[in-house]
């Protein structure tokens, strides 16, 4: 495809591929990796938490994961796109970078909308034992950031090879 | 970027990733899927691991105050499943290419900011801790508290960053040497 690899030939993706420093590549890289543990790590404390974990934790006050949450997605979603303008070309063209948009995708709803109406539902919140309702939105995030953290791995290993030479 | 770390004990370090290569968890390390399964472990516990040892270094710094510091303690089991998952994928990673990390600087660094981060959090718990178990919602944990949640964060995300760039320091040859 012309249009991705006019995107790949582009003055910032060059440089994030191919500067010979370590603020460019790695640093992005290392970047998105802290935003996973964040994203993934606030949604499982409250996943854990929901599903009898840490029973004695007060549940409302962990609203307060949210802005952390967000905070590791948006990091993720600039590094990400970064990361993927460098090598349009092969990730686009990679079936398992669909598969992990579409987990990301699920996840983000799942978070954005079941669990923070969730929140905003102090009945439901306060009922013991929890819902189901609000364990099937638990193990739903617990299995959408489990299938999102694994598809970004396994990128690596599935699908083709990037062409561009820095990057092997 | 720079090709070896410093620490280098000339023949002993060389001796040991030689034997590594012989054993059966190196074979086993570079068996089909192996490696890529382990690495899926290792990101999976590293993103648990953030997730309680990390909400418990928040909560300790002054965020997430709502949250009584002994029910955050609860989640620190998981934690340590996630430490010790992520020790074990670690040394089969190690098994593997022995070379890959043995003579690595971000390998080198990564060790020594995790036993810095176990020194950390012995001191929290031998002194520390006894004080900051009964804060409950609503109060700040005392300053030795704060300093060693602060300090377990700093200390971890060090670990991700060096373990990020384990693949840029990585030395210039991969196989062992004749």
């Amino acid at each position: 495809m012309p249009l991705l690899a006019s995107l790949e030939r582009t003055g910032f993706a060059t440089w994030v591929r191919e500067a010979p420093t370590i603020w460019a590549y790695a640093t992005i890289l290392f970047l998105h990796t802290v935003g996973l543990g964040f994203v993934v790590g606030a949604n499982v404390a409250i996943d854990l938490r929901i599903l009898g974990v840490a029973r004695d934790m007060p549940l409302a006050p962990m609203r307060r994961l949210f802005p952390w949450m967000w905070a590791g997605f948006i990091v993720n979603a600039l590094s990400g796109v970064a990361l993927l303008i460098a090598d349009a070309t092969t990730k686009l063209g990679n079936p398992v970078f669909g598969v992990k948009m579409a987990f990301i995708t699920l996840g983000v709803v799942n978070m954005a909308w079941s669990k923070r109406k969730l929140f905003d539902n102090p009945e439901e919140l306060d009922r013991v034992p929890l819902s189901a309702h609000a364990k099937r939105v638990a193990i739903m995030s617990l299995i959408l950031w489990i299938g999102a953290t694994t598809a970004g791995r396994l990128m690596g290993y599935l699908g083709p090879v990037s062409g561009l030479e820095s990057l092997n | 970027m720079g090709p070896t770390g410093f620490i280098e004990t000339g023949g002993a370090l060389q001796a040991y990733a030689a034997w590594v290569n012989t054993t059966w968890l190196h074979s086993f390390a570079n068996y089909k899927w192996a490696w890529a399964t382990m690495e899926t472990l290792h990101f999976l516990g590293l993103g648990l691991m953030v997730g309680t040892i990390g909400v418990l270094d928040l909560r300790l710094m002054g965020f997430l105050k709502g949250l009584p510091v002994s029910s955050v303690q609860k989640l620190v089991p998981w934690g340590i499943g996630a430490f010790v998952l992520n020790t074990l994928t670690g040394v089969v990673f190690l098994a593997g290419a022995p070379y890959q990390y043995l003579y690595n600087l971000a390998f080198q660094m990564k060790v020594i900011f995790m036993l810095a981060a176990g020194v950390n959090v012995l001191i929290f718990y031998a002194g520390t801790w006894q004080r900051a178990q009964n804060i409950g919602a609503g109060q700040a944990a005392p300053w030795a508290a704060r300093i060693a949640g602060a300090v377990s964060l700093f200390l971890w995300i060090g670990v991700m960053y060096w373990g990020r760039m384990l693949t840029f320091f990585r030395p210039p040859f991969v196989v062992p040497p004749k």
